[in-house]
């Protein structure tokens, strides 16, 4: 009796804040609803919308890979380095690592707003100094340029996530057993070369679970570009210059709850997401995991 | 060689700081003398930027936020601890599918559902209060298998037999043996919650428009609404909701390190 006792209220509410709607949501996305007036039953026809005449959705789509493509490979191979250099420190390491965790703990809100503020074409740090040292004639337009923007988007998640990466690193490399190390040197291998042959392959479960998650994250990438163009300036424009900037969950929240209440159509919009979600996840595990461990 | 990594890992270091740097030294300026120049030395106008915070809802925000994340922590560990210790100690038939069931709820992302849970928040009634955001908690499944391996792995099945023969009641046993001993897998747990709550953005965006339930996230990012010009002001409130919540993470960065990497180290 009392492991069931013991389970219910984690069921119980998991069933019904979480299941329930997981469940409600997908009713809703075979219906045409727009939150007030009458459902209509309209079968997949949201889907096929959606993937076949909505250029808006597959932009979205398109732009959140491409800022993926920018930040999760810098991510992992700064990361992977920092963790290197830090771990064999002698002292410092805690301080380090303290340091660079930080930004991972700071609310992305804040993050948005700093960046914006940085990259501000007239009033922005960056371009502030850059015209000082006169290196560019007159201030970039780092947010009204599609590749720039992006770029800034993805510079605020590897901001952010760097330190997270590199202490999750760093645990890998605790339970790395140190004789493996001690054998290399006796062979003869040192510096990079034992970085390559012996550090990375055993980090490599690591690897595999930070190139899932992320990408598992960077698929429902939102904060950061909502906030960058939300933030500073406050304005109230979505999706950035020509909608470079506009990422698959921004897409939704946009059509569900700020410039329209198109709740049966957005259900569809994240159940795709889902489903994105499920296959690239597998496809990056296939992609990255040791063969052995393929099944 | 040494002199070369430490020169990276100290610009590296740097550049995380940096924009906290220039986040607190902006706080400290009057917003007309932001644009004279680049702020890099502190001034010393943080008294009045802060009171221009404070003037605002600022106080209450604070406090909604604080009610959020003190009830997600309280609810989401409660659940979690029940669910893992059922599983991680018990027999009893389901046992297997309970455990493939929180493992399973690990991989859906919660925005599948966020239509949904908005539409049964408005039907409950506390469609545009504080509760929505709070609920989200009640089921944590990252919290269920964290404590399910804690569990598993810090009490002695032994010990819950003793008790148990003692005559000691199964509300007791885990009221009085294995709460004190997961002790510091609670606070992991504990300090997660409170940190990824804190921080949401998403849910209090889409479900709360009234101002006096903002979260911090929400107020902050209508700033720019309110204060239009006084970009001072806005960056002492940033600094205020930012500065305590690193002030705790440096303070308890053993706990929260271990929590960070927990997930990943076991696979």
């Amino acid at each position: 009796m009392w492991p069931y006792l013991f389970s219910l209220p984690f069921v119980a509410a998991y069933a019904a804040f979480q299941l329930y709607p997981v469940i409600y949501s997908f009713v809703l996305s075979l219906h045409d609803w727009n939150g007030i007036g009458a459902k209509t039953y309209i079968g997949f026809k949201n889907y096929v919308q959606l993937w076949s005449h909505d250029p808006l959705f597959v932009k979205s789509l398109w732009n959140t890979l491409i800022m993926m493509a920018m930040f999760i490979p810098v991510t992992l191979i700064l990361g992977l380095l920092l963790a290197y250099w830090t771990f064999h420190l002698v002292r410092g390491k805690k301080l380090i690592q303290t340091i660079n965790v930080l930004p991972y703990i700071t609310t992305p809100v804040a993050i948005g707003f700093i960046f914006s503020y940085l990259f501000d074409w007239q009033t922005g740090l960056v371009n502030l100094l850059l015209v000082k040292f006169g290196w560019v004639q007159e201030g970039v337009y780092w947010l009204q340029n599609p590749w720039s923007s992006r770029a800034v988007i993805a510079l605020m998640v590897i901001w952010r996530n760097l330190g997270y990466f590199m202490i999750i690193y760093m645990a890998g490399m605790t339970v790395i057993p140190q004789d493996v190390y001690e054998a290399a040197k006796v062979d003869g291998s040192s510096g990079f070369h034992t970085f390559r042959k012996i550090t990375m392959p055993l980090l490599r479960n690591i690897s595999v679970f930070l190139v899932v998650t992320s990408v598992i994250n960077g698929l429902q990438l939102f904060d950061e570009p909502k906030l960058l163009y939300g933030g500073w300036s406050g304005s109230v424009q979505v999706g950035g210059p020509d909608n470079t900037a506009l990422t698959m969950i921004w897409r939704f929240v946009d059509v569900s709850f700020i410039s329209d209440t198109r709740f049966g159509y957005a259900s569809a919009i994240a159940y795709s997401l889902f489903l994105l979600i499920v296959v690239f996840s597998m496809l990056s595990y296939r992609l990255t995991a040791p063969k052995e461990d393929q099944r | 060689m040494k002199t070369l990594v430490w020169i990276c890992l100290i610009v590296i270091s740097l550049l995380s700081l940096f924009p906290f740097y220039i986040m607190i030294v902006m706080s400290t300026h009057v917003t007309e003398d932001l644009f004279k120049g680049i702020p890099i030395l502190p001034g010393d106008y943080l008294g009045e930027n802060l009171h221009t915070v404070l003037r605002s809802d600022f106080l209450r925000v604070y406090g909604n936020s604080l009610t959020v994340s003190i009830a997600a922590v309280a609810l989401a560990v409660l659940t979690s601890t029940l669910v893992g210790y059922a599983v991680a100690k018990f027999e009893f038939r389901g046992r297997k599918w309970l455990q493939l069931f929180v493992i399973l709820t690990m991989m859906v992302p919660t925005q599948v559902g966020l239509i949904g849970y908005i539409i049964e928040m408005r039907h409950l009634g506390v469609g545009n209060t504080l509760w929505p955001v709070i609920l989200v908690w009640a089921a944590f499944p990252f919290g269920g298998f964290f404590m399910i391996q804690f569990i598993r792995d810090s009490i002695p099945t032994d010990l819950l037999e003793c008790a148990r023969i003692d005559g000691c009641s199964e509300p007791g046993i885990f009221a009085r043996i294995v709460l004190p001993i997961i002790k510091p897998g609670l606070a992991t747990l504990a300090t997660l919650v409170f940190l990824w709550s804190w921080n949401n953005y998403l849910l209090p965006l889409v479900t709360i428009n009234k101002a006096n339930w903002y979260t911090l996230p929400v107020f902050i990012s209508n700033l720019g609404i309110v204060h239009r010009t006084d970009y001072a002001a806005r960056m002492a409130a940033l600094t205020m909701s930012t500065v305590p919540v690193l002030i705790l993470f440096i303070l308890g960065s053993r706990t929260f390190m271990k929590g960070l990497t927990a997930g990943a180290v076991k696979g």
